[in-house]
């Protein structure tokens, strides 16, 4: 994936809100005329469309090809990614096989969903038998116990996540498509007293459920080139592990396939977790940042905590780290909320962050995480690793 | 003697598939039923239409001892519905010696008291009108 032969050349996000009561086509259409409107190419240039899933209009058995009715797309490639929040980053690597592969050339990457406003999910499974008789509080409730056993094995710093959350949230504040609810400065001592869900998660420890929508064009450098584009951004390693030591029927709970898919986007990319110049992690829960810095490599097993203490997060700091807000401080836009960390890699890799803008952006890390399941972490976990083009 | 059970009478049915229908047919008769792989020697939970160990679809239902301990636990201040009004509760994950771990719900047991390690026993409660395992300490 390293050959810098894929460019990513243009990119919206739509402002995050609340029970927007738009429709996930409205969101879905605004975000597609946003990236092309960004990239400045023609509508007609698109030939594939990579979408994720979403909550909206999961009963949709034909999500993508409707969708792309709506936009307007004929296509010679058309695929739908149901990896939750793992989708999108997912979508950059299917895109980039797809175009290398012969079968299109340009690839909307579009991730939309409305999920506080209109929710048709029916995720049933396990859940059915054994899940809902229990009560459990749905993806709080897992990291409740995911949170406990790390406890156990590591000891869990609540400064930590605490610092963590104002991080993401000081970051927010300067992110004008940040969901205007959480826009409101965070200490640690707020992040402390919130109320608590499923110990040891408390409200501040997880994302809010939000609407919105982010677009990506990815083509061929080459043809980037033809239609000049001014700037543009390289997928140059990308690893994915899905239902990660599955068969395991007593595995280690906080070992999570970001370990897997991490060392294979290094590899790509020939590079170390230390050379990463900023960090876009999938924030669905705080602990899920910390775990990842583990099981990346930017920190041992069990120092996850200490790292986020030792080291400066912020957008001026030495490892910038979710400077969006991450989805915690700037709303989980449903099943899109994986877009989220992936278009604020690619702004920043593109010098368009603004006051945020983090310093060193030759390269970023986006990681994605989908689904959980039966008494687990989570399901999906992928990595992505970004370079500007020089 | 009083049972220590937030969610008693409010659990909804658990919702059957044709290759689960063992496992719930053994509830009924208070018996937690496993799928075991003799080809891996190895027993699987939740239940599949296939084992997770070979792929094959050789399986047989064996009866657990009922024994366990707590591998993780969360207390939980809110239910999702149909729940409704219901003090903290406790979710564990058990591990039994059977290998395998199922998450529900421990009883009798009140939220301060629950350990990681702590040793744990069968019970049974109604979810719907469908017995329902989980655990309660074993002294």
């Amino acid at each position: 994936m390293n050959d810098r032969d894929i460019a990513i050349i243009g990119y919206y996000e739509s402002k995050i809100e609340l029970k927007s009561g738009r429709h996930v086509y409205d969101l879905a259409g605004e975000a597609m005329a946003g990236a092309v409107a960004h990239a400045g190419i023609d509508k007609s240039e698109i030939d594939g469309f990579a979408v994720s899933s979403c909550f909206s209009d999961a009963g949709n058995p034909f999500y993508a090809p409707v969708l792309a009715s709506y936009l307007g797309l004929e296509l010679d490639w058309c695929q739908i990614t149901d990896l939750g929040g793992a989708s999108a980053s997912g979508n950059v690597a299917r895109a980039a096989a797809a175009i290398r592969a012969g079968m299109c050339d340009t690839v909307l990457v579009l991730a939309a969903d409305a999920q506080s406003s209109e929710n048709k999910g029916a995720i049933g499974a396990f859940r059915s038998e054994f899940q809902y008789p229990v009560g459990i509080m749905g993806p709080p409730g897992y990291f409740g116990l995911l949170s406990r056993r790390y406890d156990h094995q590591y000891g869990l710093d609540l400064k930590a996540l605490g610092k963590l959350a104002v991080t993401q949230r000081n970051h927010a504040l300067m992110n004008d498509k940040a969901c205007e609810k959480l826009r409101r400065p965070l200490t640690v001592e707020e992040y402390l007293a919130s109320p608590m869900i499923s110990d040891p998660i408390r409200m501040l420890d997880c994302v809010m459920v939000c609407d919105g929508a982010s677009a990506l064009l990815v083509t061929t450098t080459a043809r980037a080139r033809e239609l000049g584009a001014r700037k543009m951004v390289h997928p140059i390693g990308y690893g994915e592990r899905i239902n990660h030591l599955e068969a395991e029927q007593c595995p280690d709970i906080t070992a999570v396939g970001h370990s897997i898919a991490g060392a294979r986007a290094l590899k790509a990319a020939g590079l170390t977790p230390a050379q990463i110049q900023s960090f876009h992690p999938y924030d669905d829960f705080l602990i899920a940042i910390v775990l990842q810095l583990e099981q990346l490599g930017f920190c041992n097993i069990g120092r996850g905590c200490r790292f986020v203490m030792e080291h400066d997060l912020s957008h001026r700091g030495d490892l910038p780290l979710n400077t969006g807000g991450g989805q915690i401080s700037a709303g989980q836009a449903g099943l899109a909320g994986g877009a989220h960390n992936l278009v604020e890699a690619v702004r920043q890799l593109f010098g368009e962050a603004g006051a945020r803008q983090v310093q060193r952006r030759d390269n970023a890390m986006v990681t994605g995480i989908g689904w959980i399941p039966y008494g687990r972490n989570w399901g999906s976990s992928t990595v992505l690793i970004l370079e500007a083009a020089r | 003697m009083s049972t220590l059970d937030p969610l008693a009478g409010q659990r909804p049915a658990p919702a059957p598939y044709n290759f689960t229908q063992p496992f719930w047919d053994g509830a009924r008769e208070r018996k937690l039923l496993l799928q075991y792989d003799p080809d891996a020697g190895k027993c699987q939970f939740y239940p599949r239409p296939i084992s997770v160990f070979s792929g094959r679809r050789n399986l047989e239902w064996r009866e657990a001892s009922g024994r366990g301990t707590v591998y993780t636990y969360t207390v939980s201040h809110k239910a999702p519905a149909p729940f409704k009004n219901v003090s903290p509760f406790v979710i564990v994950t058990v591990e039994l010696p059977e290998g395998v771990r199922i998450m529900t719900n421990l009883i009798n047991c009140p939220p301060d008291r629950v350990k990681i390690g702590m040793p744990v026993r069968l019970a049974w409660v109604k979810a719907g009108d469908m017995n329902f395992p989980v655990f309660e300490p074993d002294p």
